[in-house]
C-alpha cells in the first residue's frame, strides 16, 4: 500500500541498531515514512522555486529540514546534480556512485582553479521589440514561436546572419588517401595507379568529407596548370569519379566545379605543346557537363541556363579563338539535341560564313589554323546532324522494321504512310545513292550496315584528322556552299537524279510532317550538302539495306 | 410503526452486527417486560427492510462500498446528458476526495490507496497537484495534523449547478440507494442551484480550485470596498500641469526645449550608462523624442483613475529626486501593440547554480543579486557599462571577464546574511537595498555606504520576498509563517501582520496607491489586505498552483499574477475576478511588469524568455466577450527567447525601457 515497503523500515531500524522491530511496527510505520518524505519534499521544492530554480538539489532538502526543525543531512550539499546508477538486477533501485577516495591523492592534489568570480554582462535582448542578432541573444535558428508575429518580426529586423565556426575534423587516414590522389594527379607517372585511384574515387563510400577540399584541389590546379595537358585530363578523370560515385552527394560543390570544367572546355589554350590532344580533353569534358546536366539539371535549375549563356557567349565572339568555339559548340551539343537547334543552328549560317575562310585551304595558309577550323566544322556537323537525326527519329515510320506492320498501326502511321509507300517504291535507288555517296565521300571503305555511314562519318570528323585536312583538298576545293551546289549538280548529271528527286521527296515529306524539322532539314542541306545526309535515314535505311 | 416492531428492529440489528450478547440480553429484557413469545417478523422476506437494515449493518465495516458507490455514480455522471455533464462530473471530485479520506480515516489504508489509484486518472488534469499532496496521507493522524486535509473535511465545497442537474443527482442517488454516495455528498458539498441552462463548461474557474472553506468567506471578503484609485496629487498629476505648461511654452521655445530633450537624454544615457554604442543611444533617444509629446497625452489614461487620499503618512520627497522622476516621466516613450519597448538584459554569469534573485532599480543602473551563499551583490551598471562597452564593441566575449577600475571585482558584496537570500529591492531612489533571507530576516542596506543599517527581526521562517513601497519608506514582506508584514524602515518592529493565507505567501506587491499590498501564496490564492487595517479585502481564486509573482497595473484597476505552471492571470481588483488567463509561458513565471502607461505586460519565466502582452486589447475584448460570449485568446505580442538564462526579474523604468535579469544556466561552451 504504502510505496515504501516494510523492509526498507526494517533495514533502516537495523542500521539504526533497532534489531527486535516488530513487523506490525514496521507496516505501521511504513505509510507515516511515506507522509513524512512526501512533506519534507513538498518543503523541498517551495526551497527550490524561491532559490529560482527548475531542478531540486540536495541544498533544497538541507532547507526543507530546517524548515522542520530538523537536523539536515550532511555530506550532499556539493552543488552539482547527482549521479545515479542503476543496481544490477534490480528495476527500481538506484544510489549514487559514492567511490573510496585515498586520503593520500586528495592532500596531494593540486589546488583546483578559483571558481570566476560572478559578474553581471548587459545586452540588448530587444530593440523596439526586435531582437538584434547579436551572439548574445539566442540564435534565430531556434525561435520557433508558434505566434505568427514572430515571423513578421524576423522579417522586420535588420537580420545579420550569424554563422558559428564550425571545427571540421578530417581523420588522418582520409587526410593521407587526399594527399595520395592529389600527388597522384599531379604526379603524372603512373597511370595504372592513377586509373585505380580513379576507380576508387568513384566507389569507395567515406569519401564525403574530402569533397570540398577535392573541389578546392580541381579549381586551384586548373586555375594554375592551364599548360599542363596531363594535369588538367587527370583532374577532369577526378571530377567524373566524384561524380560517378553513388555516396557522394557533390550537388552542393557544383558551384565550385563548374567554372574549373567549363574552363577545360573552352579555355583558349590547353596544354603547351603541340603533341598534347587538348580536341580529346575537350569531348571528355564535354561529355562530363553532358553528364552534370542529366544528374543535376532538374535540381539545379540555374545551371543549364548559365552553361549555354557562357558556350554561347564563347562561341558567338569571332574573337574567340577557334579552339575555344569548338569547345563551345561540343559543349552545347553535349547539352542536347533542342540546345543544338535553338542556339546552334539558328546562328550556323552566320557561323559558317565567318568559318569559310578559315577552311579555304588556299586563303588559309596556317596549317594550324586551318586544321582547327575544320575540327570545328567537323564538330558543328556532327551537332547539327545529330540534332536533325534526333528530329527525324522521331517519325515513327523512318525505323519501322517493315510496312505491313506499319499499315495496322495507328493513326499517325497511317498519315504519313504516302511517304512509306513512295519510300518503298524507291527503295532500290535509295540504297544505292547511299553507297554512292558514301563512295562519292571516297573516305572509307563501303559498309553494308545501315549504321555504319554515321559512325564512319564521326571518325571522319574526329578521329582521323590527316584524313580530314586531306579532304577539303581532295574532293572539296570550293566553298561548301558551292560545293553543295556542285554536288547536287553533278548527282543529277551523273545519271542519278533520280537520288537527288527522291532526296527532294523525303525532304519534302518531312517538311509536310514537320514544318520545322523539315526547314531545318533542308536549310542544313544547304549548308551541308550531302555530308549531312548520313545523319537523317541511317536507322531508316537499316531496314532497307 | 408499534414498538414491538421497533424492538425487533433492534434485535435483528444487533444480531446482524454480531453483538450477540447484547441481543441476548435485549431479548431477556423482551421476555421478562410482556413475558410473551418472540413473535418473529420475518425480515428475511421483507426486501425494504432487509436493505435498510443491510445498508446499516455495511455502511461501517465494508470498505468496497466506497468502490462501488463511487464507480457507479462516476460511471453514472459519464453517461449523463452532455448538457449537464460537466456540472455533473464537477460532483465528482469532491466525492472522491472524501471517499478516499472516509477509507484512510476508517483505517482502510490498503483499500484506500487503491480506489485513489484507479480513479486518480480522472482529476488529475485539474487537481494534480492537491492529488500529490493527498496522495502521502495514509493514516487517520495524517488527515489530523495535514493542513490541507483538514480543512478539506472541515469546509464545504460550493458548487454551482442548475437545477436540472441537481434534480438529476438526486434522482440518481435516491433510485439506487446509494446512502453513502449521498451522505458524503450532503456532507461535503453546498450546492447552489440556480434556475436556467448550465454554464458551458470553460467559465467554471470557481469550480475548479476547492480550497477549504474559502468559496463563502472569499465571496463575502470581496464585497468589501477598496478604492483602487490613485493619490491624489501624485507626480503623475503634476506631470499633467507641468507638462501642460510646457507644451504652451514650447510654441515659443521650440529649440531650447529640443536642447533640453537632448540634454536630459545625454544625462540619462550616462546613468544608465550601460548602452554599448552610441548608435543604439541616438535611436532610443530619437525615440524618446518623438514620442514624448505622444507620451503625455497617453498618461491621461492613467490619470483617468479615480484619486483617492493616503491612508498612510507618506515619506517627503526630496525636489530634486521630483524632478529627475518628472523629467523621466515626461520622456517616457509610449508603448502599446506596436510600439514595442527595447529590452536590456542584465546576464549573470558564473553564478554556479547560486542566484536566487535578481533585482533591478527603478532607473535601471543598479542590479542586486542575492545568492545561497547568504551574500548580497550590488552592480553599478553605469559604472560597468562604461568599462564594459568596449568589450561589448570589440570581441563580444561574454566570458571575457570584465574587471574594476582598481583591478578588484566591480560589484559591492553585503555580507550579513546567514542563510540564502530569496528576495531583494531597491528603494524608488535606488539609495537602500533590502534583502530577505531563509535566517528569517530582513537587512537594510545602504548603497552609498555599502553597509548594512538595520536587521529587522520578526518573521519566524524563511523571508521570501520583501518589496518597498512606491514611495519608498514602507516596505513589505512575506514568509514562509503564512503571514504577510508591513514594515517602514525606522522600526524594526512590524507594523501590520495580515494573516490569513492557508500555506507559505510566496509574492508581495505593493498597490500603486500605497494602501494595499497583494500577496500570492501556495494555497493558490491571491489575497489584496488594506494596508492601514490589516484586513482581507480580496480573495482571488483561479490559480491552479503556487503564486509566484504578482504586479499591479499603473492606474491601480488590474493585477496580474503568475503561477508555477506558466499560467499568467489578469484579475479585475474591484470585482475580484480572473479578466483573462494568458497562456504561453510553459514554467514558472518568475517575474512579471506592467509599463509605464499600463498598456503592455512583461513576463519573465523559467522557460527562458521574455514575453509581451498587450493589456489593453485583453481588457478590451472582455467587454465583447461579455456581450457575443467569445471564447478567450492568445494576445501574446512578442516571445524573446534568451540564450539558455530564465528571467529571474523585470522592470520596466519610468521612461518604459524595459530591464530583465537572469542568470546563464549552463557554462557558454
Amino acid at each position: 500500500m504504502s510505496i515504501v515497503p516494510k523492509e526498507t523500515i526494517e533495514v533502516i531500524a537495523q542500521s539504526i541498531g533497532i534489531t527486535n522491530l516488530l513487523p506490525e511496527a514496521a507496516l505501521m510505520l511504513a505509510p507515516d515514512v511515506e507522509y513524512r518524505v512526501r512533506e519534507i519534499m513538498q518543503e523541498a521544492i517551495k526551497c527550490m522555486r524561491h532559490s529560482k530554480r527548475t531542478t531540486l538539489t540536495a541544498s533544497d532538502v538541507d532547507g526543507a529540514l530546517n524548515l522542520r526543525n530538523l537536523e539536515p543531512i550532511y555530506g550532499f550539499a556539493s552543488g552539482g546534480p547527482f549521479r545515479f546508477r542503476k543496481a544490477i538486477g534490480h528495476r527500481d533501485l538506484f544510489y549514487t556512485d559514492d567511490r573510496e577516495v585515498d586520503f593520500k591523492d586528495v592532500i596531494e592534489a593540486p589546488l583546483p582553479k578559483a571558481p570566476l568570480d560572478t559578474e553581471v554582462v548587459c545586452h540588448w535582448l530587444a530593440i523596439e521589440g526586435v531582437q538584434p542578432a547579436i551572439p548574445e541573444n539566442a540564435p534565430l535558428e531556434v525561435i520557433r514561436a508558434p505566434a505568427e508575429n514572430k515571423i513578421h518580426e524576423q522579417k522586420d529586423g535588420p537580420l545579420i546572419d550569424v554563422r558559428l565556426p564550425v571545427k571540421h575534423v578530417l581523420s588522418r587516414e582520409l587526410q593521407l588517401y587526399f594527399q595520395k590522389i592529389a600527388e597522384l594527379a599531379m604526379s603524372k607517372s603512373n597511370p595504372a595507379l592513377f586509373k585505380e585511384a580513379l576507380v576508387s574515387l568513384a566507389s569507395d563510400s567515406g569519401l564525403h568529407p574530402l569533397v570540398p577540399y577535392f573541389t578546392n584541389f580541381i579549381a586551384d590546379e586548373v586555375s594554375r596548370g592551364l599548360n599542363d595537358f596531363v594535369l588538367l585530363f587527370n583532374l577532369m578523370h577526378i571530377v567524373r569519379s566524384l561524380l560517378q560515385n553513388p555516396h557522394i552527394h557533390i550537388e552542393p560543390y557544383l558551384h565550385q566545379l563548374m567554372p574549373s570544367v567549363v574552363t577545360c572546355l573552352v579555355s583558349r589554350k590547353l596544354g603547351n605543346r603541340f603533341s598534347d590532344n587538348h580536341w580529346e580533353l575537350r569531348d571528355f569534358t564535354a561529355n562530363l557537363v553532358a553528364l552534370i546536366l542529366k544528374r543535376f539539371g532538374n535540381t539545379y535549375i540555374t545551371l543549364q541556363s548559365r552553361l549555354t549563356k557562357t558556350l554561347v557567349n564563347a562561341l558567338l565572339d569571332p574573337k574567340k579563338a577557334l579552339t575555344q568555339h569548338y569547345g563551345a559548340i561540343q559543349g552545347l551539343a553535349a547539352l542536347g539535341h533542342n540546345v543544338v537547334r535553338l542556339l546552334i543552328l539558328s546562328n550556323l549560317e552566320p557561323y559558317l560564313s565567318l568559318l569559310e575562310p578559315e577552311l579555304d585551304a588556299e586563303k588559309q595558309k596556317n596549317q594550324i589554323k586551318s586544321y582547327e577550323a575544320w575540327r570545328v566544322y567537323g564538330a558543328l556537323l556532327r551537332a547539327a546532324g545529330l540534332c536533325v537525326h534526333d528530329r527525324l527519329k522521331i517519325f515513327p515510320n523512318l525505323p519501322s522494321p517493315s510496312p505491313s506492320f506499319l499499315h495496322k498501326g495507328k493513326g499517325r502511321i497511317i498519315k504519313t504512310e504516302p511517304l512509306k509507300r513512295k519510300l518503298n517504291v524507291d527503295s532500290s535507288e535509295n540504297r544505292s545513292p547511299q553507297k554512292r555517296l558514301i563512295t562519292t565521300d571516297g573516305l572509307q571503305s563501303q559498309h553494308d550496315s545501315g549504321l555504319a555511314p554515321m559512325q564512319e562519318d564521326k571518325p571522319a570528323g574526329n578521329e582521323n584528322p590527316p584524313q580530314n585536312s586531306v579532304q577539303p583538298s581532295s574532293s572539296e576545293q570550293t566553298s561548301d556552299a558551292s560545293e553543295s551546289e556542285r554536288r547536287n549538280a553533278r548527282g543529277k548529271e551523273g545519271g542519278k537524279g533520280r537520288r537527288a528527286i527522291t532526296k527532294k521527296a523525303i525532304l519534302d515529306q518531312i517538311w509536310k510532317d514537320d514544318l520545322d524539322s523539315g526547314r531545318l532539314l533542308l536549310k542544313l542541306y544547304q549548308l551541308y550538302g550531302e555530308r549531312v545526309l548520313p545523319f537523317i535515314p541511317c536507322t531508316e535505311m537499316s531496314v532497307f539495306i | 410503526m408499534d414498538p414491538e416492531q421497533v424492538d425487533e428492529f433492534v434485535m435483528c440489528y444487533l444480531k446482524k452486527k454480531g453483538f450477540n450478547s447484547a441481543a441476548k440480553r435485549l431479548e431477556e429484557v423482551l421476555h421478562q417486560n410482556n413475558g410473551s413469545s418472540f413473535s418473529s417478523i420475518d425480515y428475511h422476506n421483507d426486501p425494504e427492510l432487509t436493505k435498510l437494515i443491510r445498508s446499516f449493518s455495511q455502511s461501517e465495516d465494508d470498505p468496497t462500498r466506497y468502490r462501488e458507490g463511487y464507480s457507479k455514480l462516476r460511471s453514472w455522471a459519464y453517461n449523463s446528458l452532455d448538457l449537464y455533464k460537466h456540472e455533473l462530473l464537477r460532483v465528482m471530485y469532491p466525492v472522491f476526495i472524501h471517499c478516499y479520506m472516509d477509507l484512510v480515516g476508517k483505517g482502510h489504508t490498503q483499500e484506500a490507496r487503491a480506489f485513489f489509484n484507479s480513479f486518480r486518472k480522472d482529476h488529475e488534469m485539474i487537481h494534480i497537484r492537491d492529488l500529490q499532496k493527498l496522495e502521502g496521507v495514509l493514516a487517520p493522524s495524517h488527515l489530523e495534523e495535514m493542513e490541507f486535509a483538514r480543512s478539506l473535511r472541515q469546509s464545504k465545497v460550493n458548487i454551482k449547478i442548475c437545477q436540472y442537474s441537481y434534480d438529476l443527482l438526486l434522482q440518481y442517488l435516491h433510485r439506487t440507494e446509494s446512502t453513502l454516495m449521498l451522505g458524503i455528498i450532503n456532507e461535503h458539498i453546498n450546492f447552489q442551484v440556480y434556475s436556467g441552462q448550465p454554464n458551458s463548461a470553460s467559465d467554471d474557474i470557481e469550480a475548479v480550485t476547492i480550497v477549504g472553506s474559502f468559496q463563502d468567506t472569499a465571496n463575502h471578503i470581496n464585497q468589501k470596498e477598496i478604492q483602487w484609485g490613485l493619490l491624489e496629487d501624485s507626480l503623475e498629476d503634476r506631470l499633467e500641469k507641468t507638462g501642460g505648461l510646457l507644451s504652451d511654452s514650447e510654441k515659443g521655445q521650440g529649440e531650447s526645449k529640443d536642447g533640453d530633450m537632448d540634454d536630459s537624454s545625454k544625462k540619462r544615457s550616462t546613468e544608465i550608462g550601460k548602452q554599448g554604442s552610441s548608435i543604439k543611444k541616438l535611436k532610443k533617444d530619437k525615440a524618446g523624442n518623438a514620442t514624448a509629446k505622444v507620451a503625455r497625452q497617453e498618461t491621461s489614461m492613467v490619470s483617468l483613475a479615480p484619486r483617492v487620499k493616503p491612508e498612510l503618512a507618506l515619506p517627503v520627497m526630496s525636489t530634486d529626486v521630483e524632478q529627475s522622476i518628472l523629467e523621466d516621466l515626461r520622456n517616457r516613450v509610449q508603448l502599446s501593440s506596436v510600439a514595442m519597448p527595447s529590452v536590456s538584459f542584465y546576464t549573470f554569469l558564473n553564478t554556479h547554480n547560486g542566484l536566487n534573485c535578481a533585482s533591478i532599480s527603478h532607473d535601471g543602473s543598479l542590479v542586486a543579486g542575492g545568492f545561497s551563499d547568504s551574500s548580497v551583490k550590488v552592480w553599478d551598471m553605469a559604472k560597468i557599462g562604461q568599462a564594459g562597452s568596449c568589450a561589448l564593441q570589440g570581441e563580444n566575449d561574454t566570458n571575457d571577464q570584465i574587471v574594476g577600475p582598481n583591478g578588484r571585482r566591480n560589484y559591492t558584496l553585503l555580507l550579513g546574511h546567514s542563510g540564502p537570500v530569496y528576495s531583494a529591492t531597491f528603494s524608488p531612489p535606488g539609495d537602500f537595498v533590502l534583502s530577505s533571507s531563509a535566517d528569517t530576516t530582513i537587512r537594510l542596506w545602504s548603497t552609498k555606504l555599502n553597509a548594512n543599517l538595520v536587521c529587522y527581526k520578526g518573521h519566524n521562517y524563511p523571508v521570501w520576498d520583501v518589496q518597498f513601497s512606491p514611495f519608498g519608506h514602507y516596505f513589505a514582506s512575506c514568509s514562509h509563517d503564512r503571514t504577510a508584514r508591513i514594515w517602514s524602515m525606522d522600526r524594526i518592529q512590524p507594523l501590520r501582520i495580515m494573516a490569513g493565507h492557508l500555506s507559505d505567501v510566496d509574492c508581495v506587491q505593493w498597490h500603486p496607491n500605497c494602501n494595499y499590498i497583494a500577496t500570492g501564496s501556495s494555497d493558490k490564492t491571491v489575497r489584496l489586505w488594506d494596508v492601514q487595517t490589516g484586513e482581507c479585502v480580496r480573495i482571488f481564486i483561479g490559480h491552479r498552483s503556487m503564486v509566484l509573482s504578482l504586479a499591479m497595473s499603473p492606474d491601480g484597476k488590474y493585477m496580474a499574477s503568475g503561477d508555477e505552471d506558466g499560467t499568467i492571470m489578469m484579475w479585475d481588483l474591484s470585482t475580484a475576478r480572473c479578466i483573462t488567463p494568458l497562456m504561453g509561458h510553459n514554467s514558472c513565471v518568475w517575474s512579471l511588469s506592467y509599463s509605464g502607461e499600463g498598456s503592455l505586460l512583461a513576463s519573465g519565466s523559467a522557460d527562458c524568455t521574455v514575453k509581451l502582452w498587450d493589456v489593453t486589447s485583453s481588457t478590451k475584448l472582455t467587454k465583447a466577450e461579455e456581450k457575443n460570449g467569445n471564447s478567450n485568446r492568445l494576445r501574446s505580442l512578442r516571445t524573446f527567447p534568451t540564450k539558455s538564462t530564465p528571467v529571474h526579474a523585470l522592470r520596466f523604468s519610468r521612461r518604459n525601457l524595459l530591464f530583465a535579469a537572469g542568470a546563464l544556466s549552463k557554462p557558454a561552451s
